[in-house]
């Protein structure tokens, strides 16, 4: 188990590598770069002015000397500095982290509670009404686009009721109602798309394990059709869900870019967005490395649960 | 058997799908051939009813608001999103509501005349004369104190922190267009600068009129670790208290500001204000729906008709533009064909402006000529019409393929127009609109879509676009003819400023000209720059909307021409008042 941990580990590492390094050329390949964009609409700096702004930023020399700065620096916990607030690239990042991983955890929690339960009863009943209109429900899921619903509702909320959630964070351990108040329609919106995902990999995971052997036999042996389908039953279609729950997360970190940007909401995603708009690459490299190691990381837990979920599962 | 029920319902769905769309086809076939013709349908279009209702029902200039104003209160205003709030950053127009200039734009509601004809603030200036074209001397206002926060401690902004400012700020992003012709910055005495500039320039106290110019900031704070970033210091009429990046801030009022009112009352009217950065057109709308914020900027007709209907009590400030966000196209004058004088007319000539401005705004816009009409003597409205464009701006597509086939191309030729998206701004319907036009004439259009940065960056000239590019008033355009006209025309100037690399010897003889003229002589060269320009199209421009500025019924904040952006003198802010309707609010603190 510790073995195949170091290992997971060790690739994840060589993953990040990649990642930095991939991310490091992307970003400078981008049109147009901090200084230009900072121009605003007075511009008439001269060439040498151009050139000593960038000096000032470091964004003149080499790629590789510039990588070499910021990967040393990444390895030391520093992720340098923004190039546009001239704030430390971490400080920037922490502030936000706690919002997003806040709305992440909400929209899981909405999707959970719509998605398994529909599942279940979507494969219990396969082919009947109550499959059909979880099914209907789930490509319905899938077809509205978040930013589309977003919009929608933030319109409809204030021509209707004049209402719309609070602005800004609070986190649910300083005050739990405001936090709700604040995250839950965004986290609805999310909520409902990925259960849609979801519910579908429910069905189609319980209704396998439901006509596998085991089940058959649990139900010879006179056991209650609940505690076949709750114990036997979801307990081992758990796998390829909590897999997609494990990926989706990390999708759901950074996919919720368009949900904050129309509910003013301050996590990683809007302030990506804006650093790519105004190509601050030092915050994109530091926005995508922290992406990018959630996904390791999420993903490294995924397996190690497996073993939980079907204890067959060994671990070499 | 359930499978087989299933197979048999999907059937049946579909040959009643089919039967449904069958016969309304066929209904519609038979619609299409009615037995006698019809009188035609009257042209079904809204939107002039709808401009000519709010131009009676919100007539420009608005009417003054009752007196006196209500001290107190919390403003909300949703702005663009801000990196930073700090001046040697960058620029922003906000930074003015911490930072003031040596003078400003006059905007205040008690001042109705504002919204007519330019008015100078006096602002850190309270004098200035000319000793000739190149040298300026200003007097500075006495007992202007710096906000009371360490490490400036309150002291007396003076000549030095004038000078310092100046030399710091010239070369930084967004202030070097007005400070480009400054040679240096002289102390006289602690309430005296003299400013010896490069090129004379009799207008020159007009680059000093806003925060495109450089804000005066105390050596001390900039030079503390962390900076103005961290010790948000001026002289401005707030404080800055917090600045969440990527959420918003909140400036309170500076109790001792030095500004006053036309009664001698101490200005700000409000106890905050609060900013929040938007992204997004429909969240401010939905902000503004829910009274979560107090004005906003709706970007179209459309949406300003929208919101009128769901928050009927609004005020609407319907301002028209001097020039701002105008549609048109730049051309690299440099080079074949835009060098023939007759290519650049016939582009001119194909486009239909009305059409235009119907397809950009539903026809609520002026027609635009080469600069402001007030630079050309033109102040009334009426003036904005084709009879002072002349045929140059008038669409006459027969004689743009006469005029494309006398400069060598009969069979017309081919163009790209780069465009890119902006907040606010149609460009879509813009370049595709053109694009249209020009194909009529034989210019087949190929659009290329950039991002907004990199369109942003070719509008500033820091970047070269490669040949059309949609775009509006050229960057640093200020009040001035300066700004407006002589920089963006003069081969001398850099290309950062003459963009599209104009070098005509006489319009620079022209331009020279109007720069040692004064008074009546030199009102009467800017005619001839606009005659000139006209004719050889250097710009090739078409409508620009007015400005619109929603404001709840609690609200008073008036918005003139000259100073139309909250903070983009730091005006608004400084004299807008709330009456006892406005929301009960709580303080709450930003996420950060």
């Amino acid at each position: 188990m510790w073995t195949y941990m170091l290992r997971r580990t060790l690739q994840g590492m060589l993953v990040l590598l990649l990642v930095s390094l991939v991310i490091f050329a992307l970003v400078r390949s981008l049109p147009g770069d901090a200084i230009l964009l900072q121009l605003d609409q007075a511009a008439a700096l001269s060439k040498a002015d151009l050139e000593l702004a960038r000096q000032e930023l470091g964004i003149d020399r080499p790629f590789w000397q510039q990588y070499k700065t910021w990967m040393t620096g990444v390895l030391h916990g520093d992720l340098g500095k923004s190039l546009t607030s001239r704030k430390p690239v971490s400080q920037e990042l922490g502030k936000r982290v706690a919002l997003t991983f806040h709305l992440a955890l909400m929209a899981l929690l909405v999707a959970l509670l719509i998605a398994i339960p529909i599942g279940i009863a979507s494969a219990v009943w396969q082919d009947t009404v109550t499959d059909y209109i979880g099914r209907m429900f789930a490509i319905l899921g899938l077809s509205f686009p978040d930013f589309w619903m977003a919009t929608v509702a933030i319109t409809f909320m204030a021509i209707w009721w004049h209402w719309m959630p609070p602005m800004g964070f609070e986190p649910v351990w300083i005050e739990p109602l405001k936090c709700v108040e604040q995250l839950c329609i965004p986290a609805v919106i999310i909520g409902a798309r990925l259960s849609a995902v979801l519910m579908r990999m429910t069905r189609s995971a319980l209704l396998e394990v439901l006509r596998e052997d085991y089940i058959r036999t649990a139900r010879a042996k006179g056991l209650r059709e609940r505690a076949i389908i709750i114990k036997h039953g979801l307990k081992n279609a758990c796998i390829p869900v909590v897999t997609l729950i494990g990926q989706q997360f990390s999708v759901l970190l950074g996919g919720a870019v368009i949900v904050e940007v129309i509910f003013l909401l301050p996590g990683v995603g809007s302030l990506t967005l804006d650093a790519v708009m105004l190509r601050d690459y030092t915050v994109v490299q530091g926005a995508v490395m922290f992406f990018a190691t959630v996904m390791v990381g999420m993903n490294l837990l995924v397996d190690v649960s497996y073993a939980w979920f079907d204890p067959r599962i060994r671990y070499r | 058997m359930q499978r087989r029920f299933l197979l048999w319902a999907c059937f049946g769905v579909s040959a009643l799908l089919t039967l449904v769309m069958t016969w309304t086809a066929a209904r519609a076939q038979g619609a299409s051939t009615p037995p006698a013709p019809q009188p035609p349908e009257a042209f079904a279009y809204a939107a002039p009813a709808l401009i000519k209702e709010l131009d009676s029902k919100y007539p420009f200039p608005p009417p003054a608001p009752p007196s006196p104003p209500r001290r107190g209160g919390v403003l909300h205003v949703p702005t663009g999103v801000l990196r930073s709030f700090d001046p040697t950053v960058g620029y922003s127009t906000e930074l003015s509501l911490v930072w003031d200039t040596l003078l400003e734009w006059e905007s205040t509601w008690y001042f109705p005349e504002a919204h007519t004809k330019p008015m100078i603030r006096k602002s850190l200036a309270e004098s200035w004369h000319m000793v000739d074209p190149s040298t300026w001397v200003f007097q500075l206002r006495q007992g202007v104190k710096f906000h009371n926060l360490p490490p400036v401690h309150g002291r007396e902004m003076t000549a030095d922190d004038v000078r310092y400012s100046y030399e710091l700020l010239k070369n930084k992003p967004g202030y070097s267009n007005r400070t480009a012709a400054i040679q240096e910055v002289q102390v006289l005495d602690p309430y005296t600068v003299r400013f010896h500039l490069a090129i004379p320039d009799p207008n020159f106290p007009l680059n000093h009129v806003n925060s495109f110019s450089p804000v005066i900031v105390p050596k001390e704070a900039v030079e503390a670790e962390g900076g103005l970033g961290k010790y948000p210091i001026g002289t401005g009429a707030f404080l800055l208290k917090e600045f969440a990046t990527g959420e918003g801030a909140l400036l309170v009022k500076n109790p001792h500001y030095f500004m006053r009112d036309k009664d001698g009352q101490s200005l700000p009217y409000v106890d905050a204000i609060r900013l929040f950065f938007t992204r997004d057109a429909a969240t401010e709308a939905a902000l503004f729906r829910s009274r979560r914020v107090d004005m906003m900027r709706p970007p179209t007709l459309d949406m300003l008709n929208e919101l009128l209907k769901t928050v009927p009590d609004a005020w609407l400030y319907r301002i028209p533009s001097l020039g701002w966000t105008n549609y048109g196209l730049w051309l690299p004058f440099g080079k074949p064909p835009y060098n023939d004088v007759r290519v650049r007319q016939a582009i001119s000539m194909a486009l239909n402006r009305d059409i235009i401005a119907e397809t950009i705004n539903r026809g609520d816009a002026s027609l635009y000529g080469p600069f402001p009409w007030v630079q050309a003597g033109y102040m009334q409205r009426d003036d904005y019409s084709y009879a002072n464009l002349g045929p140059n701006y008038t669409y006459n597509p027969k004689r743009a393929k006469e005029l494309l086939a006398e400069a060598g191309h009969p069979n017309g030729l081919e163009m790209t127009i780069e465009w890119g998206e902006f907040r606010g701004a149609a460009w879509s319907d813009f370049v595709v609109s053109a694009a249209r036009f020009l194909e009529d004439i034989g210019i087949r259009v190929k659009l290329k879509q950039v991002d907004t940065s990199t369109w942003w960056a070719m509008r500033s000239g820091a970047q070269p676009f490669n040949d059309v590019l949609a775009s509006f008033t050229p960057p640093g355009s200020g009040p001035s003819f300066m700004d407006w006209v002589y920089l963006p025309h003069h081969s001398s100037s850099p290309p950062t400023v003459n963009i599209p690399h104009i070098a005509d010897a006489k319009l620079d003889a022209l331009l020279d000209a109007w720069r040692a003229a004064t008074g009546e002589r030199q009102l009467a060269i800017q005619k001839q720059v606009w005659d000139y320009l006209r004719e050889q199209v250097y710009r090739v421009t078409t409508i620009v909307p007015p400005h619109y500025r929603l404001t709840q019924a609690y609200l008073h904040a008036g918005g003139v021409p000259y100073c139309w952006f909250i903070g983009f003198c730091s005006y608004e802010g400084k004299s807008a008042w709330l009456t006892d309707k406005v929301p009960n609010r709580k303080f709450d603190k930003f996420a950060q």
